[in-house]
């Protein structure tokens, strides 16, 4: 694992959560790095929200340690929840009150709160301080969500699947949100969703989880030049012999023979041509939700 | 343009021969500056360090330089570059095509009919380069 360097903004080593008999993250170790994006993707009950969770010090670690901006998250909580900012899945503005009284209920937590900046992403999303939560519609909630977990300046933006359900512009809007408040700062950003394209855009690493462990941990443009499926045709009547070192997933059929493999180099073709009995190898180019896809695949199989 | 997340090809590789394309095109012109790193990234909608990524990139080989207080501007040699540049790209793809049509055992006269038919079809362009 990366060791810990002096920009190291979120590290967490060896970190599980355990609810009564479930074991919902099992041994999670990674570090995000100041001024960076780090993406989180995994299919559901993977552990992502309960990790995100974990690092607000909204639920407590069973095991591991959690530290955030240089602090221990179980030991400094009120810290962490006044540098960190969060929109959750499911947010928890108050229905009954109005957009203003939610920003003034808010604001009074915070020390730090940056009346223009609230302002002017208002003004951006076009929300009104008259306006009654409860009439609000999803994409509005979300932005007003942003908006709340951005107006104090946290130094560590979390974002928990804050996108879901919305419509095509509205994500766009709402991701424009984030994004015009990254540049020109220095703000962590740790995202979680399932649409694969908004992490993509947004996130310079990205992990996969599944049943709460790290399958892998890798630079967005790594993972996308390294991950490649090979195409192999078989000889008549003949199986592989050997899969290549870091295969992901693979799947025989017929004499087609193909192979996600994890840490492609140039050469990995000629290579799998002379340990194997294939006629012909092509390599294919994926895309993250191929290399997501074939990473969780490759794991139900093992198993 | 939008960025295609649909693709092997990392984002700021697609930002940078966007760029390229645009100062090959007369788009940004030598002395030129490019959008700032902020506005391109919220009108991308991606991170502006992919932005950043990919200017450093057309920085490193000469594309454009970094002016202080200014931002990123095309260099005198940058059109230059850009059509260097998207020239290798092309000769890429071509190689890519030839390798496919051997793979699939058509001649070479054939793949020279291919090349001519698709020259064709993607419509004459009178001139050429200066």
């Amino acid at each position: 694992m990366v060791s810990e360097a002096p920009d190291t903004v979120i590290e967490l080593k060896n970190v599980a959560k355990v609810f009564g008999s479930t074991t919902a993250v099992r041994d999670l170790s990674f570090c995000v790095p100041k001024g960076t994006a780090f993406g989180l993707i995994g299919p559901n009950g993977a552990g992502k929200t309960t990790t995100l969770k974990m690092m607000m010090g909204i639920l407590p670690c069973t095991n591991g340690r959690m530290n955030i901006l240089g602090l221990d998250v179980s030991s400094h909580p009120q810290t962490i929840k006044q540098r960190l900012g969060y929109v959750p899945e499911q947010n928890f503005i108050h229905r009954w009150m109005r957009v203003g009284e939610a920003i003034n209920f808010c604001r009074s937590f915070y020390p730090t709160w940056n009346e223009p900046l609230c302002g002017e992403m208002l003004k951006r999303f076009d929300l009104g301080g008259g306006k009654k939560v409860r009439h609000l519609s999803k994409g509005m909630l979300a932005k007003l969500s942003l908006v709340l977990a951005l107006a104090h300046d946290p130094e560590v933006l979390i974002l928990d699947e804050p996108m879901g359900g919305l419509d095509p512009i509205a994500r766009e809007e709402f991701l424009e949100g984030v994004m015009a408040n990254l540049a020109d700062q220095h703000r962590t950003v740790v995202f979680s969703s399932h649409l694969l394209g908004d992490v993509q855009r947004m996130v310079q690493t990205v992990g996969i989880i599944d049943r709460g462990e790290l399958l892998t941990l890798s630079s967005m443009d790594n993972l996308l030049k390294e991950t490649k499926r090979i195409r192999g045709v078989l000889r008549d009547g003949c199986q592989p012999k050997q899969p290549p070192a870091h295969t992901i997933w693979q799947r025989v059929q017929g004499r087609e023979w193909l192979v996600t493999v994890g840490n492609f180099t140039s050469d990995l073709p000629l290579q799998l041509k002379s340990t194997n009995p294939v006629q012909d190898v092509e390599v294919i180019d994926l895309t993250l939700e191929d290399i997501f896809k074939d990473y969780i695949k490759g794991r139900r199989v093992q198993r | 343009m939008s960025i295609n997340t649909n693709t092997s090809v990392p984002i700021y590789q697609q930002i940078a021969d966007h760029v390229r394309g645009r100062v090959a095109a007369g788009i940004h012109r030598p002395g030129e500056m490019l959008p700032s790193i902020r506005a391109l990234a919220i009108e991308l909608v991606v991170n502006p360090n992919t932005v950043q990524r990919a200017y450093d990139e057309l920085d490193w080989e000469g594309l454009v330089e970094l002016r202080r207080g200014v931002g990123f501007v095309v260099t005198e040699q940058g059109v230059r570059v850009a059509r260097n540049q998207l020239e290798q790209a092309a000769r890429g793809s071509f190689s890519q095509g030839i390798v496919l049509a051997r793979s699939a055992n058509i001649s070479e006269e054939s793949i020279r009919g291919i090349f001519d038919r698709a020259m064709s079809d993607s419509g004459v362009r009178e001139g050429g380069g200066t």
